[in-house]
């Protein structure tokens, strides 16, 4: 294995690259690979730092041999969720701590990865309250990411022609399958065979394997119809002989321990995924620390001439320029920098003269859960359950050929269960002594949890703005939130806790708790939806292929583009999309007809 | 991402060791005879307590061998702010007042069955605390445990953990072992 960062050819800002791609994570990093390997010369800008993430994600640690047992160093504040509810943005101004970082950052092992997300003090946002996770660096949030890789169905992308609400996609399964199949082919995706079409198969590698508590779940369930399945991890289980960057998984057990990450990169991440086979095309320029604030425009024609962006470090300003400029910057970034480009031209923001840029912007609800007791292992010798890539995924079962009397569209669970490093129950048995030692350990392994994932509906009124008031610490104005989960949302979290008590016990398994409560706005990390395809250029500011509708040589390639949230989570469906885009525009290209 | 709920449970739970930063290094006879933030008494009231909460029995050593009161010590006296601090003491000293109103001494001069008294009488409202000494309790508790579970004793002795190295095998049972009928509809 080689390591996932490398210098790159120089810079050159003299020339004009075929593409210039913003932001190196899953889109941006699928855009350098499919036009690199197409011959194009690519200049890749990133706001963040290049780290070395194998070097950061030490994943085979033991608590004990880190001087903090994987805390962050005194004066690093993780936000909590009664900040994010009590208070509003943002979150870190006038926070008494050095440093401040998102909620993700409280989960275990937080030192792992404080210098892959964002300080919340340089990075501020204002408006509604919304759990923002970012990560400024070589490859963004896929660095951590949580591995759910699934399809969406033309129970997504038609969804409007099953209920009547919100629009269709551009696009149908059929257009989008074949992508999804090179992205397995070449990222590499482990699952188990299902057959369902709400949640299609991918050409999978090697499952994990499922603890008995999940074996028992999935088979009571099936009576009910509904399918619990291992989890659909990005993670090449079998190794990918095409890249020397990415070992296969040798179900080491960190991945459930640590906000994400995989030191041995058999979780996809896009620096070993993508950019450094890209790279080693010699047609990929990669430059961090690269902060873009504006595309520019060609006077004569109207059309993308380039980007501006500021060298995070000297603070220094530069043009780049291109024949085609591709924002993959995530979901808000990228609707933040189209609306920052105004020009005589475009004095809406540049691709908005639908005025729906910033607009539609969905994820998923999330929050509802439950915690049960499988108590016929108690006492039973403690299982090895953690060696896996993840625990189950339990699909969608609402509003398929049932109709819900008061809410559309669905939700899916994420679970674990069994024996962990650190056993969850020791935070929670009662009392003291021997007793809570045994108790302890015999209940360690009889635990089995999981906690849902809704579809918010993309509505128009739901959006961002920037807020001239408040800027970065590069002086970029920031993004202002007006983002709230309507009665559609609220009505879907009710029903995640009542069905999730319904099937455990359908199943027999003590329930211990409940939880009813929805999370902040953000928590999913799954934004969607602010600059969205759609064949009416009044009311989409895309193309099927992610072209800007007023501005052909403009591409967003990201989670913006998406008509919905669905309930899947998005991060296979957006390197698929990005595949086929990139595949068109190089055409377009060649052909000069962008 | 990930789902949270799990792991969001283990850091509520933890929240007051979430809050202090912890450090533990390597322990020399000297460091032992010189906590960082503890005073010497202190540190065997805290060594004593800790191991009540978590002891010794004959499946694994417990928190006195772990190490957990100089684990504590060393995140206390990291502590970015004074208030974990401040409250650590404050509930020692409640512990000592709980001692001399049951047993007519100091915690450290009682006998080790009227010192498990004491605990228990802190234990007592474990689930929904609203003294100060079962606040301290709660607090106390949820630090030994983080301590302790995440120590060399805790992970490989107490609770004997088989994994963090290369697997061949994942582990568990295939999907595929119990046959599925799906009904109809659900197709």
């Amino acid at each position: 294995m080689q390591s996932p960062s490398a210098p790159g050819p120089q810079v050159d800002l003299k020339i004009v690259y075929d593409a210039i791609v913003v932001g190196s994570g899953a889109a941006g990093g699928m855009a350098a690979h499919v036009l690199t390997a197409k011959g194009m010369k690519v200049l890749l800008l990133e706001a963040g730092k290049q780290l070395d993430t194998t070097k950061e994600l030490k994943s085979m640690e033991w608590p004990y041999d880190h001087p903090r047992r994987g805390e962050m160093p005194p004066g690093y504040h993780p936000l909590g969720m009664n900040e994010y509810n009590v208070r509003n943005p943002p979150y870190a101004k006038d926070s008494k701590y050095p440093h401040v970082e998102s909620y993700v950052q409280g989960w275990n092992g937080p030192d792992y990865s404080k210098n892959i997300v964002v300080d919340e003090k340089d990075h501020p946002y204002t408006g509604s309250k919304y759990a923002w996770v970012r990560a400024r660096c070589v490859g963004g949030k896929t660095n951590i990411w949580g591995r759910l890789a699934l399809r969406l169905s033309d129970y997504d992308f038609k969804a409007k022609s099953r209920d009547g609400f919100g629009e269709d996609w551009p696009i149908s399964y059929a257009d989008i399958a074949p992508y999804y199949d090179k992205v397995d082919l070449y990222l590499g995706v482990s699952g188990h065979k299902e057959n369902l079409p709400y949640l299609p198969d991918s050409l999978f590698q090697r499952p994990n394997k499922l603890t008995a508590s999940e074996l028992h779940l999935r088979a009571e369930l099936a009576k009910m119809g509904r399918v619990l399945t291992p989890y659909r991890a990005g993670v090449t289980t079998d190794g990918l002989k095409h890249n020397k960057y990415r070992s296969k998984c040798f179900g080491r057990g960190a991945c459930d321990r640590r906000a994400g990450g995989c030191d041995i990169h058999a979780a996809f991440d896009s620096p070993t995924g993508l950019i450094r086979p890209a790279m080693d095309t010699g047609n990929l320029t990669l430059r961090p620390n690269s902060t873009v604030y504006e595309v520019t425009v060609d006077k004569s024609t109207g059309k993308a001439r380039g980007v501006s962006f500021i060298d995070t470090e000297s603070g220094k300003t530069y043009e780049a320029r291109a024949r085609v400029v591709i924002l993959g910057a995530s979901t808000l970034e990228s609707a933040r920098l189209l609306m920052l480009s105004k020009s005589s031209q475009h004095p809406n923001g540049i691709g908005n003269s639908s005025n729906h840029v910033g607009h539609n912007f969905c994820e998923h609800v999330m929050g509802p859960g439950i915690n049960g007791l499988v108590k016929d292992l108690v006492g039973k010798p403690r299982t090895l359950d953690d060696g896996r890539p993840g625990s189950f995924y339990l699909a969608r079962f609402r509003n398929l050929s049932d109709k819900q009397s008061n809410f559309i569209r669905g939700y899916g669970y994420e679970g674990s269960s069994g024996t962990t490093m650190i056993p969850g129950n020791a935070f929670e048995a009662l009392g003291f002594g021997t007793s809570y030692k045994k108790a302890v350990r015999d209940y360690a392994g009889a635990y089995i949890s999981m906690g849902a994932f809704g579809e918010v509906l993309p509505r128009y009124e739901n959006g961002v703005s920037i807020d001239p008031d408040v800027k970065d610490k590069w002086g970029v104005p920031v993004l202002k939130f007006n983002y709230h989960f309507g009665d559609n949302e609220k009505k879907m979290a009710a029903d995640m806790a009542v069905s999730a008590k319904e099937m455990f016990e359908a199943a027999g398994i003590e329930v211990v708790s409940v939880n009813r409560e929805i999370l902040t706005e953000g928590w999913s990390i799954h934004e969607l939806g602010t600059s969205r395809m759609g064949n009416d250029p009044k009311t989409s500011v895309l193309n099927q292929f992610q072209q800007s509708h007023d501005v052909p040589n403009l591409m967003v390639v990201d989670g913006s583009s998406h008509v919905n949230a669905s309930c899947q989570n998005p991060t296979w469906t957006i390197m698929a999309l990005c595949w086929r885009s990139c595949d068109h525009v190089a055409d377009e290209l060649r052909k000069g007809n962008v | 991402m990930e789902g949270h709920s799990r792991r969001d449970l283990i850091r509520i739970a933890a929240g007051a060791v979430a809050a202090v930063p912890v450090i533990a290094q390597p322990v020399s006879a000297q460091e032992a005879a010189a906590p960082r933030f503890f005073t010497p008494v202190e540190f065997q009231m805290v060594d004593e307590l800790t191991e009540i909460i978590i002891p010794a029995d004959d499946h694994s050593p417990g928190a006195r061998a772990a190490k957990v009161a100089t684990y504590l010590d060393k995140s206390l006296a990291e502590a970015f702010e004074s208030e974990p601090r401040t409250k650590f003491r404050e509930g020692l000293k409640l512990v000592d007042n709980m001692s001399r109103e049951l047993n007519q001494k100091t915690f450290m001069e009682s006998t080790p069955k009227q010192r498990v008294g004491v605990v228990a009488q802190m234990a007592r409202n474990e689930k929904s605390p609203k003294k100060p000494e079962e606040h301290f309790f709660v607090q106390l508790k949820a630090s030994t445990a983080f301590a302790y579970y995440t120590s060399s004793i805790g992970i490989h002795q107490e609770m004997e953990y088989k994994g963090n190295t290369m697997q061949t095998e994942y582990a568990g049972f295939d999907a595929g072992l119990v046959p599925i009928q799906l009904p109809e509809s659900s197709k």
